[in-house]
C-alpha cells in the first residue's frame, strides 16, 4: 500500500499552520503524519496529546506531528519506515519552498502516492507579496504548480489581489469556509475508516461506482485528459484489454499504472459549486 | 610546577606585530609560555629542548571559519573527481580527468567490496569533462550485480547504474522530473536533485546522516584538518541534537584529540526564539575543544547553480534571479532576534542581494538591539563590492570569503553566470581589506577541498583553472592571506583571544611546515608541504 503525500504550500502567515491544526482536529478517523517546520504555532488540545517529544508529538486519535529537524527526506523515510505506516503523509512546505520540488519526491518513490499540492494564499497580504520583487517570484510559483488553491484570511479577494493575480497569470483562489472539512481535499483513502462520511459538506460533490466500464490504458488516458474543471480527484480501478488499471487523479496531476487489484470502482471528488454528480457521470460513460 | 618545553623551529612566523618572527617557542600545560630564542623561558625554571621540529617552519595553527564535518566521512566513499585530492590517511588519489578512468578506478574499488555491496563514489564534476555524460552503461561495466552511484561534486545530481534504475522502478514508463532519459526514452542513469535521488539513496542505505557527529566522522575530520595544518575548524550548519552534545564532548575530549571543533548551529527547524535559546544553551556547555553558541541562517543558493540572489543586472544570458532559502522578512526576525539574546551568527550571502538584505537585517538588529562587539559574519560574500564592505566596517561586520571559487569555478562565472566584468570583482578581499573589515578566506570544504594554504594562494594569486588571472586589482598580498587563515579567521570565531597567533599565553597550536611560506614565489604558496600540527603543545606530524 502506497502511502499518500499531500503538500500544503504557502508563504510565511498564509495560514498553513491554521490548516494543520483543523486537520489534526477534524474527526476523520486517519491516522494522519504530519510534517511541520516547527511546532511554533501548532495547538493541539491538550486532552488529545498522548506524548510529546522534542520532535514528535503523538495524539490519541493515532495521528503523528513531526518537525523535519536534520531536513525533509531523512523525515521522509523515517515516515515510510515508521510501524505502523500512517494513512497520509502531509509536509508543511516552508514558507519559500518550492511544493513542487516535494511533490515529486512523491511521484519518484515508489513507495508513496502523490496527493496534490495544496496553496494557501493570504488574502489580505497577497497582494503585496505578488508585487515584492524579492519574493514575488517564488509565491507566484508556490501558486501556480499547486492543485487546489485556497484563500485565507477573508471572503472575497481584494480588487488589488484579483489583479496582482492576473498579472502573473494566476486564478482566482477559492475559498475554504471555516466549517469545512479539509480531508476530502486530501484523502486518498476514500472511503475513510469507520464508515464516516467522506463529503457531507455542501463545498464538495461526490461520485463513485462500482462497475466502471471497461477500457485500454489509452481510452483511459483519453478520459482523464478530457476531464471536467472541478474535478479535482479520481482514485480506483479500471479493468480492460491492458490488464486492471490504477487511476489516479489530484488536480492537475494524473497517473495511470498497471495494478494487481482484482475489483474494478472508481470514485471522485469534485467542487460543488463548478459541476454536479451528474456531470461526473456522464464525463465517465463518455456522453 | 609542571614541564616546559621549548621547541625550536627554523622559523616560527607568529602573527605577533610586536615579534613578528622567533627561533624558539616555549610551552606549558599546552599554552605558549614564552617566544624568542632559545633562552625565551630560563627565567621560568629548568626547561626541556624539544629539536624535532628544528628543520621546519612554524605557524599559527591555520583555522578554518566555514567548512563542513562531511569533509572527512566522504572519505568512506570512493573518490572520483577532476583534481587530485588526500584523503584522511594522507593517501593521494589522482584525479580523473575522462570517464573511463572513472570506471576503471571504480572498477577496482569494487574487487575490494564484499559481495553485494553498493559501489557509492563522490566527487564526480561534468562541468571538466567533455565527453559524452556519464550514463548507466558506463556504470554497468563497473558492476551489473551490484548498485553502483555516483554523486557529483554538487551533490545535487548523480548517476546511478541499471540495477539501481531496476531497484526503484525507474524505466522507459517513468514520468519523474529529474530521472533523464535518452532518445529512445530510456533513463540515462542520471538523476538529478533530491527527489529523483531519494529513492535510490533509501534503498541502498545511503544515508547522510551518518557522515557528521558519528564518532567516526569526528575523527576523521580531524585528521583531515591536521593534514592541512588545521588546528580549529568550524562545522557550519550543524543539527545538534542532545545525543549529539554526548558524542561530540566525548569524542573531542579524547586527549590524543588534536583539534578544536567549533560546531555552528543551522537556524532551522524551530521558531527564532527557541533557536537562540538552544544557541546559548549549547555555548554554556562548550569545553576547550568543543566551541558552541553561534547559528548559521541561510539565505540564497549558489551563483554557479544560478540560484543565488543577484541584485541589477542579474545574471547573463537572460538566466532568472536565485531563490531565497529563507525569505527576507524571516531573516529578519532571526537577526533581530539573535541580536536580542546575544547570540552570533554566521550568515551564508552569496548574491549582492542576499548579502545586501543581510546587511539591512543587521542594520535593523542593531539599531533595536545594540550590540557593538556581536562580530556578526557574513559567509561567502561572493559579490560584495566596496559599497557593501564599508557597511559592513560601520557595523562592525565580519567577511569570510570563498577564494577557493576563483580557482574552480572563476572560469565558468566570467563565462555563464555573472559575465567577465563581475566575475573579476568576485570574493573581493582587496576590497574588503582596503575598507578596513576583519577578512577570512575559506574552502566551504567538503565543496573544495580543506586547504588553507591553498585558500590563501587562491586568494594572493586569483589564477583559475584556465590559468588567467581574474580580477588581478583584487589580489592580496601573501601576509595579508596568511593573516587572514589565522588571525582574521580567529576573529571571525571570537577566539582571537586564545588562538590565531604564536604569543605567551595564548593556546599552543602550530601548524608544522615544510618551507616558508613567505619566502617562496607567492605562485608556489600552495605548495608549501604541511607536515603537521602542535596541538596544544603534543606535536602530530602527518
Amino acid at each position: 500500500m502506497r502511502l499518500p503525500l499531500t503538500v500544503i504550500s504557502g508563504y510565511l502567515g498564509a495560514g498553513k499552520t491554521t490548516l494543520i491544526n483543523r486537520l489534526l482536529a477534524e474527526d476523520h478517523g486517519l491516522r494522519l503524519m504530519i510534517l511541520v517546520n516547527d511546532f511554533g504555532a501548532i495547538n493541539i488540545d491538550a486532552a488529545l496529546i498522548e506524548s510529546r517529544q522534542d520532535d514528535t508529538i503523538s495524539l490519541s486519535n493515532g495521528c503523528v506531528c513531526c518537525t523535519m529537524g536534520a531536513g525533509l527526506y531523512m523525515a521522509l523515510g523515517d515516515a515510510l519506515d515508521r510501524t505502523p505506516r500512517p494513512d497520509h503523509l502531509i509536509v508543511e512546505a516552508s514558507g519559500i519552498a518550492d511544493p513542487a520540488s516535494i511533490a515529486n519526491a512523491a511521484i519518484a518513490e515508489p513507495d508513496l502516492s502523490y496527493a496534490g499540492i495544496i496553496t494557501l494564499v493570504d488574502g489580505l497580504n497577497g497582494a503585496d507579496l505578488l508585487r515584492d520583487a524579492l519574493i514575488a517570484p517564488q509565491v507566484a510559483q508556490q501558486i501556480k504548480v499547486a492543485d487546489m488553491v485556497l484563500m485565507t484570511k477573508c471572503e472575497v479577494p481584494s480588487g488589488a489581489l484579483a489583479q496582482a493575480l492576473d498579472d502573473h497569470g494566476l486564478c482566482i483562489p477559492r475559498i475554504l469556509q471555516s466549517d469545512a472539512p479539509v480531508v476530502p481535499l486530501l484523502s486518498d483513502v476514500l472511503p475513510l475508516p469507520k464508515g464516516r462520511p467522506t463529503a457531507p459538506h455542501p463545498l464538495y460533490v461526490q461520485w463513485n461506482t462500482d462497475a466502471p466500464s471497461e477500457m485500454s490504458r489509452e481510452q483511459v488516458k483519453a478520459r482523464l485528459q478530457d476531464r471536467p474543471e472541478g474535478l479535482y480527484r479520481v482514485k480506483g480501478f479500471v479493468d480492460g484489454p491492458d490488464g486492471m488499471l490504477e487511476v489516479h487523479v489530484v488536480g492537475k496531476h494524473m497517473d495511470i499504472r498497471s495494478s494487481t487489484a482484482t475489483t474494478p470502482a472508481l470514485v471522485a471528488l469534485g467542487l460543488s459549486d463548478r459541476l454536479t454528480a451528474d456531470q461526473i457521470d456522464s464525463w465517465w460513460r463518455g456522453c | 610546577m609542571s614541564e616546559i618545553t621549548v621547541f625550536a623551529a627554523q622559523k616560527i612566523i607568529t602573527m605577533d606585530p610586536s615579534r613578528p618572527e622567533a627561533t624558539h617557542v616555549a610551552v606549558q600545560d599546552g599554552k605558549i609560555l614564552a617566544v624568542g630564542g632559545a633562552d625565551c623561558a630560563d627565567a621560568s625554571g629548568p626547561v626541556s629542548h624539544d629539536n624535532s621540529l628544528a628543520g621546519h617552519v612554524l605557524m599559527p595553527g591555520f583555522v578554518e571559519g566555514h567548512a563542513h564535518m562531511m569533509a572527512g566521512s566522504m572519505w568512506q566513499f570512493a573518490y572520483a573527481g577532476y583534481h587530485d585530492r588526500i584523503d584522511p590517511q594522507g593517501k593521494l588519489h589522482k584525479g580523473m580527468t575522462d570517464i573511463n578512468a572513472v570506471v576503471s578506478r571504480l572498477r577496482d574499488y569494487a574487487n575490494d567490496l564484499p559481495e553485494g555491496a553498493p559501489v557509492v563514489a563522490w566527487g564526480f564534476d561534468p562541468i571538466f569533462l567533455t565527453s559524452e555524460r556519464l550514463n548507466r552503461h558506463h556504470l554497468d561495466s563497473i558492476a551489473t550485480d551490484r548498485p553502483v552511484m555516483v554523486m557529483f561534486s554538487n551533490f545535487h545530481l548523480m548517476c546511478v547504474n541499471s540495477q539501481c534504475l531496476d531497484m526503484v522502478g525507474y524505466s522507459h514508463e517513468t514520468n519523474v522530473e529529474g530521472v533523464l532519459k535518452d532518445p529512445n526514452g530510456d533513463p540515462t542513469g542520471e538523476l538529478q536533485e533530491m527527489a529523483a535521488m531519494f529513492p535510490v539513496m533509501r534503498r541502498t542505505g545511503l544515508d547522510f546522516r551518518g557522515l557528521s557527529q558519528t564518532p567516526e566522522a569526528v575523527k576523521t575530520y580531524a585528521d583531515v584538518c591536521r593534514l592541512a595544518g588545521v588546528t580549529t575548524i568550524t562545522d557550519l550548519f550543524s543539527h545538534m541534537e542532545e545525543e549529539d552534545l554526548a558524542v561530540l564532548t566525548q569524542v573531542t575530549g579524547q586527549d590524543d584529540f588534536g583539534l578544536r571543533l567549533v560546531p555552528v548551529l543551522a537556524a532551522v527547524g524551530a521558531p527564532p526564539q527557541e533557536i537562540a535559546d538552544k544557541a546559548n544553551r549549547l555555548g554554556k556547555q562548550s569545553t576547550d575543544k568543543l566551541r558552541m553558541g553561534a547559528v548559521k541562517l541561510m539565505t540564497d543558493g549558489s551563483i554557479q547553480g544560478w540560484t543565488a540572489r543577484v541584485k541589477w543586472p542579474g545574471y547573463v544570458g537572460g538566466h532568472p534571479n536565485g531563490l531565497w532559502n529563507t525569505p527576507p522578512e524571516q531573516i529578519f526576525d532571526l537577526c533581530e532576534t539573535m541580536q536580542a539574546n546575544g547570540v552570533q551568527m554566521h550568515i551564508h550571502v552569496n548574491g549582492d542581494e542576499a548579502s545586501s538584505v543581510s546587511l539591512d537585517a543587521l542594520e535593523a538588529a542593531s539599531r533595536k538591539h545594540p550590540w557593538p562587539s556581536a562580530r556578526h559574519v557574513l559567509q561567502h560574500c561572493q559579490m560584495m563590492g566596496p559599497d557593501q564592505f564599508r557597511r559592513c566596517v560601520e557595523m562592525n561586520v565580519c567577511t569570510n570569503i570563498f577564494s577557493n571559487h576563483i580557482w574552480y569555478f572563476g572560469d565558468q562565472h566570467a563565462a555563464l553566470t555573472i559575465g567577465e566584468d563581475r566575475a573579476t570583482r568576485m570574493d573581493a578581499a582587496r576590497s574588503a581589506l582596503d575598507a578596513g573589515v576583519n577578512v577570512a578566506l575559506h574552502s566551504d570544504a567538503p565543496v573544495t577541498p580543506l586547504g588553507p594554504l591553498f585558500t590563501a594562494w587562491c586568494a594572493v594569486n586569483r589564477q583559475t583553472m584556465s590559468g588567467r588571472t581574474l580580477g588581478e586589482e583584487q589580489r592580496i598580498t601573501v601576509d595579508e592571506a596568511l593573516y587572514a587563515i589565522t588571525l582574521g579567521a580567529a576573529y571571525t570565531l571570537k577566539l582571537d583571544a586564545e588562538i590565531g597567533s604564536i604569543e605567551a599565553g595564548k593556546r599552543a597550536d602550530f601548524a608544522v611546515l615544510g618551507d616558508d611560506p613567505t619566502a617562496v614565489d607567492p605562485m608556489a604558496l600552495k605548495d608549501v608541504p604541511v607536515s603537521g600540527i602542535v596541538f596544544g603543545g603534543q606535536v602530530q606530524m602527518n
